[in-house]
């Protein structure tokens, strides 16, 4: 890695990782403080009128823990999709803005390698998505411990937020290798991105019912299912997504050294 | 035996559609300074890119100081000193932290010659680089391709988009670069502006090289242009058929004297025509080259 790269982009991006630590913050403690150990039953009731819905957003079986709520209604689509803006936002302004504007010709012409080069940038995103869901694991923890002492089974949430990690680094992982990939910033950006929000739909779809259940074998969300992974079940499909994302970062990296770039 | 340079031999690079450059051969020796002369689309930027190891030619081979450009490229790049056409920095940095990051991805602790550099250009270099105009951020990238005592300079049309008064202040710093031996490779599509510095000069066209040629040789070569105005187009005309190879033009007639060709003669016939106006003005070197080597791209 290169030391002198690194620090740049951690003074150029610390801005964007806190706001997002803040919006995180901000759902994170407004969902756990809306845990009612008894309002789950009136929510169960809700959900029975509009099944559908819930499902689409991964809202399928809201148990009567805590540590269930919490999988439910933060680690089921919010805290994928807005660490999924972070992603991309990263992506842009770590790779694609730099080829986009010619700036990647300073880079280059510096006698530092290109796979050091890239291997500062994914160390930059890899441990910004390490940073978003390590803070979300302490926040909850430490909220959850506040207001509903002894409620949180932590053992069981730390599993369902191995699970939002490997995501995220597979969701890291597929827009960096784009990023990686593609000479113009559009494809850059939205191969990777465009892919992920698809996934992410797909799972989504596939919630809602027994016709469209089948989609799920087309998307690598299926691998994590939070609700479940807080019942301790359904770690090993984990495994899955952390590999995937070490491949496809691997993979970016190697193109990236390779390739022609045209700046 | 001294080491060359660069060296380019038989450089392809073909983005299809006749776009690319084509089996270009050169080389360019230490301390010397070379130019790359050509139209726009004719292949300069690809040739830079290439030398730089930004691009993986196609064919051929592209050296710097022995190594090849892509595979060992960043030992190639500790001794080149770039600058790149599109000047793009990194805007939301002060210039003072842009160089200070180009010298830390150089592994170069030492910012004195920096900083030297900035005070002999002039340049105020704690302002944010998207407040700069283009010739102070020229001068932050040229501080970042000099900062490092490169034995080459590799600049990419680098008085493009620069005002004359900076353009001028340019040539002055690579002509003491050349002057500390340092080797200069630079692309360009005005031929004039290089003459004072570059000792030859290699024409591309259609992504081929049509020459390569001694700027002092090829100065001596040129000739002379004649402008004469008349009093009204048939004295013009009739001042145009009496003399071989002359062209009127309405009441104006041009023509070319090589060296060595009788000024006198030409003098006289003058003196008895009436003429209203006279204009003389070396061949231009872009005029030289299409006159010898043909004519523009098809």
């Amino acid at each position: 890695m290169s030391g002198a790269l690194l620090k740049k982009e951690l003074r150029a991006n610390g801005l964007l990782a806190v706001i997002f630590l803040g919006v995180v913050t901000l759902y994170g403690s407004m969902i756990t403080n809306m845990f009612d150990p008894k309002l789950g039953d009136s929510l169960n009731a809700m959900m029975e009128t509009m099944p559908e819905l819930f499902a689409a957003f991964g809202m399928s079986n809201p148990g009567a823990s805590l540590t269930q709520f919490l999988a439910n209604y933060l680690y089921g689509f919010l805290l994928i999709a807005l660490p999924l803006v972070m992603i991309l936002l990263l992506v842009q302004r770590l790779l694609i803005r730099y080829t986009d504007r010619g700036a990647m010709a300073w880079l280059l012409a510096s006698p530092t390698p290109r796979w050091k080069l890239v291997l500062t940038q994914a160390f930059v995103l890899v441990a910004a998505v390490v940073l978003l869901v390590g803070y979300m694991t302490g926040l909850c923890s430490v909220l959850a411990e506040v207001l509903f002492p002894g409620e949180l089974e932590l053992d069981r949430f730390a599993l369902v937020n191995l699970g939002d990690l490997g995501l995220l680094l597979f969701f890291a992982g597929l827009c960096f290798c784009s990023a990686c990939l593609f000479q113009s910033s559009g494809p850059a950006l939205w191969v990777g991105g465009g892919l992920s929000v698809a996934f992410l739909l797909l799972d989504m779809l596939a919630g809602v019912g027994e016709q469209a259940e089948f989609l799920r074998w087309f998307t690598p969300v299926t691998l994590y299912d939070p609700v479940v992974l807080a019942n301790g079940e359904n770690v090993l499909p984990l495994v899955g997504l952390y590999l995937g994302a070490v491949v496809l970062f691997a993979a970016g990296m190697v193109v990236f050294t390779r390739r022609d770039i045209c700046v | 035996m001294r080491e060359t340079a660069i060296e380019v031999s038989g450089l392809t690079k073909d983005y299809g559609g006749g776009r690319g450059v084509f089996g270009l051969s050169f080389a360019v020796q230490p301390g010397e300074a070379f130019v790359i002369l050509g139209p726009n689309g004719a292949g300069k930027t690809t040739t830079i890119r290439q030398l730089m190891g930004f691009v993986r030619p196609g064919a051929g081979s592209a050296r710097i100081f022995g190594q090849d450009c892509f595979a060992g490229a960043a030992q190639v790049q500790s001794q080149v000193g770039y600058l790149p056409g599109e000047l793009a920095l990194m805007d939301d940095m002060t210039g003072a932290a842009f160089i200070r990051l180009m010298a830390g991805l150089r592994g170069q602790k030492d910012l004195s010659y920096a900083w030297q550099l900035c005070q002999r250009f002039g340049l105020d270099a704690g302002q944010k680089i998207r407040k700069m105009s283009k010739g102070t951020k020229q001068k932050v990238g040229l501080v970042c391709a000099l900062m490092h005592r490169p034995r080459l300079l590799i600049l990419d049309e680098p008085t493009s988009g620069l005002d004359p008064l900076m353009q001028n202040q340019l040539w002055e710093i690579l002509l003491a670069e050349k002057q500390r031996g340092v080797t200069i490779l630079l692309s360009s599509h005005i031929f004039e502006e290089v003459e004072r510095l570059c000792d030859r000069a290699a024409l591309l066209r259609g992504g081929r090289i049509a020459a390569v040629e001694q700027l002092g040789e090829l100065r001596a070569k040129a000739s002379r242009v004649y402008q004469l105005r008349f009093a009204g187009e048939k004295e013009a005309a009739a001042f145009a058929a009496a003399w071989p190879g002359a062209a009127a033009k309405g009441d104006w007639v041009q023509l070319q004297l090589s060296r060595g060709e009788p000024v006198a003669r030409l003098l006289a016939m003058v003196a008895q025509s009436g003429v209203q106006d006279l204009q003389t003005r070396q061949e231009s070197l872009e005029d030289m080259f299409l006159r010898m080597y043909g004519g523009r791209n098809e």
